[in-house]
């Protein structure tokens, strides 16, 4: 079935963008250029996601997505922003956003975003009680801590394993470099340094040394991807 | 302003007022005291007196009866002493005998002891206080004692030395009034003359520091000339900023327009593919600027509810840890070196980790091929400070370039070569001062200390 994607977004421009980008990655996309429209759509509960920009005119987006959530439906909602310093970030996951976008964005970052929401709350509870995940041939045992390959051992740092189970939760997904940045080391700005690549090519080495076929693959001017097809 | 004005010179009359007040009053109760003491004074050596007469009547009395108390009284009388009283008066207060009023208006008091009034209406006794008792010799009653025209004297002389020194301190209390007025005049002045230059536009006026001064308009100066410092310095950076900005994003943007117009030309798909990243990495460069750049000027007003408490090893722990790998690829040994039992920080952490996460990459940018950085924990020594530093083995900056490394946009010339976008160190140190601290510049002999220094 289709997904549905509501945008809230006043920029046409931006708004245009995302309609095309994410119709072409096949979401059926509905969108409004005000909070007051986004409100009443949003509210018929039959979207599977809320894109919505913080500063709209008529409601804001984070008010507009408490005013969803007090008319008790839960969709997941993704704010857009150009308020961008850590601190505004963490002020918007507080106020009641899932996923919090600075603007100017790449769409690689957005779809990985959306795909990533869309995946948490489709499954709620698979993730919650899972012990163990499994991509390809490797096999990652959350209990122990302990990840296999092939009958194979692989010793992991604590970090990395963190690290390769949230790639394993969005197996086959894109992971951008700042969703990892957030989730794994809870840090709201960018770092400069590469320090992410660093990090995934120690993880890559310790995954493919030795095995024939890559698993976590780098996917250009996203982030990365863990899975067994190229 | 005209309020302002007129509020100053109300104050200022109000000071002279209060201070003249002040004079009265002290010399006001200095005299009634004064007053007092000599009145009680006087009053004993008449009581004194009278006592020791009265005895003297009476045991004459008892002796020899009225007629010798009479002689006696007639003696006294003779004697020199103008303010003696002794008379002998009969149940209605009538004199019979003796020195004093032939009336007393005095009710003839039943018990003994020492009085003090006036006696009579008739002169020369109206008027005239009299210190005096009242004996009973059988039928008749013996009054003595002696009247106050010394003390009234004095009293006269008190009066006329009261009205002195209220002339005086009246005097003294409008000079002194004047003298604190204009004072206290002169020095509000001084600070609403700056306040208005300041108003005009002109923030370079300052009151000045008094020497040696501790007072209240000392302080009032010092904390005007430090506000007004901060001031200026933001406005100073704010301008900095908006000029460097301009001139900075130019390049970036310069850049990105050329590859744009390269990338338009380019038809060999896999080349065009290169030229559109190169485009992307520009971009990003321009938006990491903006974003430092807010992240700077939000941290002058960031509010203390974003801290958390938080041990500084755990900080350069995990920053350590999220850096030693990218050290390592870079050819670059970094070690973490925390002193045992230093107490926790409130702070920021993701401005905290972000402003030594600058700091590392600068030192990984400038290691230069000695490859050694230590991110270092540590007290400072003899105070109640901690340093958060980074040190490197690399080329370091020369003392005389560190106020201009830690200027937003400050670059020094030999790392224009170097990508970067010179807004690091000005982030750390306004992440330094966020905490109530500052970013120290020091010398690793080779190479650079770069240390975050918050109080504990």
């Amino acid at each position: 079935m289709t997904r549905k994607i509501l945008i809230v977004e006043d920029d046409t421009a931006t708004a245009a963008y995302l309609a095309k980008g994410l119709a072409e990655a096949g979401f059926a996309v509905e969108t409004c250029g005000d909070g007051r429209d986004g409100l009443f759509l949003a509210s018929e509960g039959i979207f599977d996601l809320i894109i919505a920009d913080r500063m709209l005119p008529g409601l804001d987006g984070l008010s507009m997505i408490n005013a969803v959530r007090a008319a008790g439906v839960s969709t997941p909602a993704l704010v857009l922003s150009a308020l961008a310093t850590v601190d505004d970030r963490v002020d918007g996951l507080h106020a009641g956003a899932d996923d919090y976008l600075v603007k100017p964005f790449s769409f690689a970052e957005l779809s990985a975003r959306v795909e990533a929401l869309l995946r948490r709350f489709e499954r709620p509870q698979a993730s919650a009680q899972t012990t163990r995940l499994g991509v390809g041939d490797l096999e990652i045992d959350l209990l122990a801590r302990t990840v296999v390959r092939q009958g194979r051992a692989i010793p992991l740092g604590a970090r990395e394993f963190n690290l390769l189970e949230y790639l394993a939760r969005h197996a086959g997904q894109v992971v951008t470099r700042t969703m990892m940045l957030e989730k794994i080391w809870n840090y709201h700005f960018d770092p400069g340094s590469n320090v992410v690549d660093v990090h995934i090519g120690r993880l890559r080495r310790k995954l493919e040394d030795g095995f024939a076929q890559p698993i976590l693959h780098t996917v250009r001017g996203a982030g990365y991807r863990l899975s067994l097809d190229a | 302003m005209n309020r302002t004005r007129a509020l100053r010179l109300s104050v200022t009359a109000r000071i002279a007022l209060l201070a003249i007040a002040l004079a009265m009053a002290t010399n006001l109760v200095l005299a009634a005291f004064l007053w007092q003491q000599i009145h009680s004074d006087a009053v004993e050596a008449v009581r004194r007196d009278t006592t020791e007469q009265s005895d003297a009547f009476l045991s004459v009395y008892r002796s020899g009866g009225m007629p010798a108390l009479i002689a006696a009284i007639d003696d006294a009388a003779r004697s020199s002493d103008t303010s003696l009283i002794a008379l002998v008066i009969d149940d209605t207060g009538r004199k019979r005998s003796g020195i004093g009023p032939d009336h007393l208006s005095i009710e003839t008091p039943r018990r003994d002891g020492f009085r003090v009034g006036a006696l009579g209406d008739e002169e020369p006794w109206a008027g005239q206080e009299a210190g005096y008792t009242v004996r009973r010799i059988g039928a008749y009653r013996l009054v003595s004692g002696h009247l106050m025209d010394d003390w009234q004297q004095e009293r006269r002389g008190i009066e006329r030395a009261l009205l002195l020194a209220t002339a005086l301190s009246l005097m003294f209390g409008i000079g002194g009034g004047l003298v604190v007025a204009r004072y206290v005049g002169r020095r509000l002045n001084a600070i609403a003359a700056v306040i208005e230059g300041v108003g005009q536009g002109d923030l370079t006026k300052r009151v000045g520091s008094v020497a040696g001064g501790g007072d209240a308009f000392d302080r009032l100066s010092i904390r005007l000339d430090a506000m007004l410092d901060k001031v200026e310095r933001l406005m100073g950076e704010l301008r900095i900023v908006t000029d460097s900005l301009a001139h900075d994003l130019r390049s970036p943007i310069a850049r990105l327009r050329a590859k744009t117009e390269t990338a338009i030309l380019v038809t060999d798909p896999v080349q065009r593919d290169v030229a559109l990243s190169g485009l992307l990495v520009e971009t990003d460069l321009v938006m990491r600027m903006l974003s430092t750049l807010l992240e700077i000027t939000r941290s002058q007003s960031v509010s203390r509810n974003r801290f958390t408490t938080i041990a500084p090893a755990a900080l350069i722990e995990e920053i350590a840890e999220l850096y030693e790998p990218v050290a390592e690829d870079a050819g670059i040994v970094l070690t973490a070196e925390v002193e045992p039992n230093l107490p926790d920080i409130v702070m920021h952490r993701e401005l905290m980790t972000q402003a030594i996460t600058n700091l590392i990459d600068n030192a990984l940018r400038h290691a230069g091929k000695s490859g050694q950085i230590t991110l270092r924990a540590a007290f400072v020594p003899g105070t109640n400070e901690i340093r958060l530093q980074v040190e490197d083995r690399g080329s370091g900056i020369a003392e005389a370039d560190r106020e201009q490394a830690l200027s937003r946009f400050g670059r020094l010339d030999s790392a224009r070569t170097i990508p970067g976008a010179g807004l690091g160190l000005s982030l750390v140190a306004a992440v330094a001062r966020l905490h109530g601290g500052r970013l120290e510049l020091g010398d690793n002999a080779p190479g650079l200390i770069a240390a975050i220094v918050v109080p504990r």
